[in-house]
């Protein structure tokens, strides 16, 4: 069913949501958002993201696998009422006999398993294409507001919870409750809006993703 | 929102055999060239050394990485288990290159916890002649710094039931990685068998008379000489109240001096352990000793493994040159020396000379042994001595039956408990 439609009017509420709103986001005013639209699905881009950085970076070239946890939020107002929504979870692992360019190896585990082996830029641009989300439905002319979000999911949680014998409750409220965000596993967080369909740079389809 | 991600968290993880999946990691498709283990001032090579850090089992799991296609799942669960093993703070784990193309090396770094509290129970047998005897201890560790206060009720070891408590402060790196420094206080309590003090009155040259306690202070430094070659010399400052308060105290001062060895040959399939040492303990009145004596002993303990197999040959003998005091003569016929037989029997008073050889086969956890000794007295006629044992040991937890060999009657012991 298609969202029902009210106009472009924006409430001052809504507005002053947004103005609260926007401090808590890191998002700065060189990192861009992107947003087109192929026709079935609205795509990201985000030169200026680099992922692949820092401590995820340090553990990817120690030989170990980092999973990033990527989500796309439609909202019909400033960040307040999300309508829709899609996940979506890329497995990176650093070849540590990378010859002259650093090669990295992304995998996407669903629906079915894709693997790409490509330099830290393609790499993180790659992830970035391929988390789309869907938008028929959504009248040319209404406003939205997309909110992208990316995140490391943490290596110890499981590890540290799944023992010899079964799942060690302490270990997991103890993993959960103690952790503090932000430290160890890094998210990166972009807004975009307000935004209308019939606005947004139309590419050529590249089918149903989202 | 928080709870949202929370869940999609837990849920992408418990989905997350993919993450752990070695197909996954790119590097998957690489062969372990080598596994390094290293902690504090320490490096293990296990392709080409080995370590006694870590138990045999995690050991050859270590060591059947190299050779095969790298796991990542599996080296999470390793870094796992030399925590659990290792009471470490940390223990992560890295993959670099290896010397040759397409291989890796695996490295694991242990990083050790900064306090770590433990509360052991080193020891508790049952005898049916003997009793119960137990010790146990509860301990601080701190970097190189640990410190245990343990308590004692022991009818097993000696002659005399002893009962009391043990402090003991270690610096297992002092100043450098080859000196450890140690300073054991122990004080106990006695009480005596009839059979004992029948003996000490018709033998007061041999040892000393039957004291109500003793206290024990004993400092000493071990130096790793050359591994796996250790030196530990230390002093040994006995005080005997005796059993009538109004005859004082009578001091027993020595220095000692043990020379230590431990080599382990691993193969494949087998696992040899040789362990030797020597031990020369000196008391004289030159440092204010009551007691002259001087005690000499040698022990050497080969061990071989195959499987469930494992067969075990503990050489040992000793002399005290003198009059040594009552605890530190030697003692045969309780759970380690002549199994079976009863030590008051033997030799209630214990022995100055005395000589010892135990054979064990053990399959899984039954075992089989038997013991070959003596205890005498300088001047005397040495008598060997036999014994026989069956039994079933798992770890430290033994449960055995020991039948001393002698003509006449058999009378079996039957021993349980935890042995170090």
């Amino acid at each position: 069913m298609s969202e029902p439609s009210r106009g472009s009017r924006i409430s001052r509420r809504s507005w002053l949501l947004a103005g609260l709103a926007a401090p808590l986001f890191r998002a700065r005013a060189a990192d861009n958002l992107a947003v087109s639209f192929d026709g079935d699905n609205l795509h990201i881009a985000s030169p200026d993201l680099h992922f692949l950085a820092g401590k995820p970076l340090a553990r990817l070239k120690d030989g170990g696998t980092v999973v990033f946890f990527g989500r796309l939020t439609l909202f019909r107002d400033p960040f307040v009422t999300p309508f829709r929504r899609v996940d979506a979870r890329f497995v990176v692992s650093y070849d540590i006999w990378s010859e002259k360019e650093a090669r990295f190896a992304v995998t996407v585990p669903e629906p079915a398993p894709r693997t790409v082996l490509l330099p830290a830029s393609a790499a993180e641009a790659w992830c970035i294409e391929n988390l789309a989300i869907n938008a028929s439905g959504l009248p040319p002319d209404r406003p939205f507001w997309l909110l992208f979000d990316l995140r490391t999911v943490p290596r110890k949680d499981l590890s540290q919870v799944l023992g010899d014998s079964g799942i060690n409750i302490k270990n997991f409220f103890i993993e959960f409750f103690s952790r503090q965000p932000g430290t160890d596993d890094p998210q990166w967080t972009r807004p975009a809006g307000p935004l209308r369909l019939a606005d947004l740079v139309r590419t050529s389809g590249r089918g149903k993703i989202g | 929102m928080k709870y949202a991600w929370l869940g999609c968290v837990l849920l992408c993880r418990l989905l997350a055999a993919a993450p752990q999946d070695p197909e996954v990691n790119v590097n998957a498709r690489y062969t372990v060239e080598s596994v390094i283990l290293s902690g504090q001032g320490w490096t293990t090579n296990l392709r080409s050394e080995t370590t006694d850090k870590i138990s045999l089992g995690l050991r050859h799991e270590l060591v059947a990485l190299i050779g095969q296609k790298l796991n990542p799942a599996a080296l999470d669960s390793l870094a796992s288990n030399l925590k659990k093993e290792l009471s470490a703070r940390e223990v992560t784990h890295r993959v670099v290159r290896g010397e040759t193309p397409e291989e890796v090396r695996v490295e694991f770094e242990v990083k050790p916890a900064k306090v770590s509290a433990d509360l052991n129970l080193n020891q508790f047998v049952y005898d049916a002649k003997q009793g119960w005897s137990g010790s146990g201890a509860a301990g601080l560790t701190a970097g190189s710094h640990s410190v245990s206060l343990g308590l004692v009720s022991d009818g097993d070891w000696l002659d005399e039931r002893y009962a009391g408590f043990r402090v003991r402060y270690e610096d297992k790196r002092l100043l450098t990685d080859r000196l450890s420094f140690r300073f054991q206080v122990e004080s106990y309590h006695e009480q005596w068998n009839s059979s004992t003090l029948t003996a000490l009155a018709s033998h007061t040259e041999l040892t000393s008379e039957a004291y109500r306690a003793r206290q024990n202070f004993q400092p000493s430094l071990t130096i790793t000489v050359a591994k796996p070659l250790t030196l530990e010399v230390g002093t040994r400052l006995e005080r005997f109240e005796a059993e009538d308060p109004t005859a004082g105290t009578l001091a027993s001062d020595a220095l000692f001096t043990t020379l230590r060895y431990h080599q382990r040959l691993d193969d494949s399939a087998n696992q040899q352990d040789l362990d030797g040492d020597c031990t020369l303990q000196a008391a004289t009145r030159a440092i204010g000793s009551d007691y002259v004596y001087s005690l000499r002993t040698a022990g050497v303990r080969y061990q071989f493994r195959h499987g469930k197999h494992t067969v075990t040959d503990n050489a040992w003998t000793g002399m005290i040159l003198g009059r040594a005091p009552l605890s530190d003569r030697f003692v045969m016929g309780n759970t380690y020396y002549l199994r079976g037989w009863n030590k008051y029997e033997l030799d209630p008073l214990g022995g100055n000379r005395a000589v010892h050889n135990a054979v064990e086969y053990r399959y899984g956890p039954v075992e089989l042994f038997y013991d070959a000794g003596a205890i005498w007295d300088a001047g005397q006629q040495p008598i060997p001595r036999q014994s026989l044992g069956v039994g079933l040991r798992e770890s430290a937890f033994s449960l055995a039956v020991a039948f001393p060999m002698r003509s006449g009657h058999i009378e079996p012991i039957f021993m349980m408990g935890i042995l170090p």
